[in-house]
């Protein structure tokens, strides 16, 4: 019971030292400046803001294009 | 995304992050799919057997008491456990443009990982349950469940750590915590239950604090993380508020881990449990609306494309179901409603809602968007999506309905003493045939994804379809390149 | 500053810390007093459970009643508990102190059963029910466990180690392909022998409150 307690709190101790680490790390990296820019941080040249990435196979816009290239 | 350089000089394209998950990702979500087809079908057997108590009745193994925790283990460890583990890398690998670290040694995870829900499960049916539910797998199955987790927690603080993008996505704080959650949670649990470090009354606060956590610490957050991401990027629009996206991530991890103990309402617990348990389902509230809002938010204006994107159709259907299930949720908790609910299928009711209304469409979302990415196949049929939609949704929908409503009216009836037991148990039987029906429409739906999946995975589909879920012309060079590879 | 920036970061784990902290730890501390009283006749309640009651618990427990069966009686007031006589008070901690696993449950497709054995002293009313609930409980949606029984025809010989005393007589009405007469096997028994000993009726004082 006792040995159950210190494996939990041991577990737990280094889980949140990991954390601590981890997010004092992030925090300084400035993970929490310009975060409209976050929100954006996920679309690129090749997927821009604006363009929708998912159809039904073979119902997308770009069908057409690509069949006229064929 | 342009390819950029990191410090080895290594180019790592969004394309390239896509092929070195491939058979990773695949692995893993291929064992969802197999354990959402058996744990549906054990969850058929049981709710047959509830309304034909003769059905398979001879057989010990299959006796309602053991086919029903292998219902929810296969759900939860089965299904859940590798669908959010192969999202998690995905999105991961994705949202840090970084290839997947030691790939070889992630599959060799995920297939001890199934080895070990597969002799769990057999350990039940053989009667070796440890009879606390939810870690009813016998204890020397563990070790096959939480080794592999282990790998993946490495691997996604690798990835972190080696990320390229300057910026942590909302995505990627609920990825983390789930990685630091879940071996906590699983550890803290065991030991307070099945390894004994408490007894009797603070043993089921600990097995109910861990049944309503790994809900909402493990499925939920990995359902948040896929619907920030998946929506914003299928519609091309950022997220509605980032400031309250960070707001909904903290909140959520305050109080949702002190929600579980509604669980034992009524119960020989200290009243004070259970009122830290009514608290932080309430608060649950502020999370939940922020997150609501911000998903919502960001739909309005675009709700013309779930027409187009089956991606979006089965996001926007998990978010909303966030909504709906978690205010469900939170109004359950409370003691009045708990006189008449708890002990009944309302609860039955709603632990479905948020399964399979909220995380399992999210799941499949992310299938439906990553796996055309991830192989360079198309799906290859629409209607097998549209027939996988419908019937999720339906199912979803006719199962919750007829528990909930079934539910409500079994705990009146409990609470009026004059209504002989008897009399209620005839009562629920209808609905249980309805739920048995539910049953059948979702393991339709299921078929239909296997098949499709199944086929999107086989390389030589890719010549008789049009790749349109590509959008970009070099998406569409590669598939050429590749095509022309295969027929060589 | 240090502690402002730590502050957001020790959230995280301090949220999970805090909470098994404050819903198991604490409560446990707080039932560690509990002692077992002492009965009019000398017995003490609670007692942990051992031989053949053990043996029924896991076989209780490896049968998944718990799915469909709770034990733990509400109190007066809230709910219907104890005046569908499922219990003649609300259960209070003590009465699981000796508990392992706990099988509380949350589920009542089924009658409570924490006074089961208070309520159906009768082994061969529960031997009947287990062996077919729809004998003494018609429109029951319960399992039948006819695989902790030995059916027996007229003129069978007893199994080995059953004695007369054993032989539960089916109701005719209920007999099937010249089946008329049970006897529990040994986990049937021991089974049989837990529910009878799930009792709460003895008054402890913090539950008269």
């Amino acid at each position: 019971m006792f040995f159950v307690f210190v494996f939990i709190w041991t577990f737990a101790m280094i889980a949140g030292i990991t954390m601590v680490w981890l997010l004092g790390w992030a925090i300084k990296n400035g993970e929490f400046q310009n975060l409209r820019a976050g929100a954006r941080s996920i679309f690129d040249e090749e997927e821009p803001e604006g363009r929708v990435t998912d159809y039904f196979p073979g119902e997308g816009p770009l069908m057409r294009q690509l069949e006229a290239r064929r | 995304m342009s390819a950029t350089s990191d410090s080895r000089g290594e180019v790592v394209s969004r394309i390239e992050v896509d092929r070195s998950a491939e058979w990773v990702v695949t692995v893993y979500w291929a064992s969802a799919l197999l354990w959402l087809t058996v744990a549906t079908l054990a969850g058929l057997i049981s709710s047959i057997k509830l309304h034909s108590p003769g059905f398979l009745g001879n057989i010990e193994w299959l006796t309602f008491g053991r086919i029903r925790p292998v219902h929810w283990d296969t759900a939860v460890y089965g299904f859940g456990g590798t669908a959010a583990s192969g999202t998690l890398l995905w999105l991961q690998a994705r949202l840090c443009q970084t290839r997947i670290p030691f790939p070889t040694l992630l599959i060799a995870g995920g297939v001890v990982f199934n080895v070990g829900i597969l002799l769990g499960s057999i350990g039940v049916l053989m009667g070796k349950s440890t009879g606390v539910e939810t870690l009813e797998f016998p204890l020397w199955a563990m070790p096959l469940l939480v080794i592999p987790y282990v790998f993946i927690v490495i691997a996604n603080f690798k990835m972190y750590f080696n990320r390229r993008n300057a910026h942590t996505y909302v995505s990627q704080w609920y990825l983390m915590a789930v990685t630091i959650w879940f071996p906590v949670l699983v550890l803290s649990a065991e030991a307070c239950t099945n390894l004994g470090a408490v007894d009797g009354v603070a043993q089921a606060i600990a097995n109910w604090w861990y049944g309503h956590n790994v809900v909402g610490l493990f499925a939920t957050p990995t359902g948040i993380a896929a619907a920030y991401y998946l929506i914003p990027k299928v519609i091309g629009k950022p997220v509605h508020s980032y400031h309250l996206s960070l707001l909904g991530f903290w909140s959520n991890a305050i109080f949702y881990n002190w929600a579980g103990t509604h669980h034992l309402t009524g119960g020989p617990l200290p009243a004070w449990t259970i009122t830290i348990g009514v608290v932080g389902s309430m608060m649950m509230f502020i999370p939940v609306i922020t997150i609501g809002i911000n998903h919502h938010m960001t739909m309005v204006g675009s709700f013309h494309h779930l027409k187009t994107s089956p991606t979006l159709r089965f996001a926007v259907m998990g978010s909303m179901v966030y909504t709906l299930s978690s205010f469900q949720g939170a109004l359950e908790s409370l003691r009045s409603h708990q006189e008449i609910t708890h002990f009944t299928h309302y609860t039955i009711g709603h632990v479905h809602f948020g399964m399979y209304g909220f995380f399992a469409p999210l799941m499949f979302a992310m299938m439906y968007y990553a796996m055309p990415r991830l192989t360079g196949n198309e799906w290859i049929s629409a209607r097998l999506i549209r027939i996988h939609f419908w019937c999720t949704l339906g199912g979803m929908l006719l199962y919750t309905l007829a528990m909930c409503y079934a539910g409500i009216r079994q705990g009146l009836m409990m609470n009026d003493p004059t209504v002989p037991f008897l009399n209620i148990v005839k009562f629920t039987i209808p609905y249980l045939w309805i739920r048995t029906a539910a049953g059948l429409i979702l393991l339709a739906g299921t078929v239909a994804f296997l098949i499709n999946f199944w086929r999107i995975v086989q390389p030589h589909r890719l010549r008789f379809v049009t790749p349109t879920l590509m959008t970009t012309e070099r998406d569409y060079d590669m598939l050429l390149k590749k095509e022309k590879e295969l027929s060589q | 500053m240090l502690l402002k920036k730590l502050g957001l970061s020790l959230g995280v784990f301090l949220t999970i810390a805090a909470s098994v902290t404050g819903l198991v730890i604490i409560p446990n501390w707080q039932f560690q007093g509990h002692q077992p009283m002492r009965k009019a006749d000398g017995t003490q309640y609670p007692l942990p459970y051992f031989g053949e009651q053990a043996k029924g618990r896991a076989v209780y427990i490896d049968q998944g009643c718990i799915y469909c069966h709770s034990q733990q009686v509400r109190m007066k007031g809230y709910g219907a508990d104890i005046r569908r006589n499922w219990g003649t008070r609300r259960s209070v901690p003590r009465d699981y102190m000796y508990h392992r696993p706990h099988q509380l449950g949350t589920m009542r497709t089924g009658p409570d059963l924490a006074s089961i054995g208070h309520r159906q002293p009768s082994a061969t009313w529960h031997a009947l029910h287990l062996y077919d609930p729809r004998i003494t409980s018609p429109g029951s949606n319960m399992p039948r466990f006819n695989y902790l029984f030995t059916e027996m025809r007229d003129g069978d010989a007893l199994p080995v180690g059953a004695f007369p005393g054993d032989v539960i007589k089916i109701p005719p009405q209920f007999q099937n392909s010249g089946i008329t007469q049970l006897v529990p096997n040994e986990r049937g028994k021991a089974l049989i022998e837990y529910l009878k000993a799930l009792n709460q009726s003895f008054p402890l004082p913090e539950a008269q409150q």
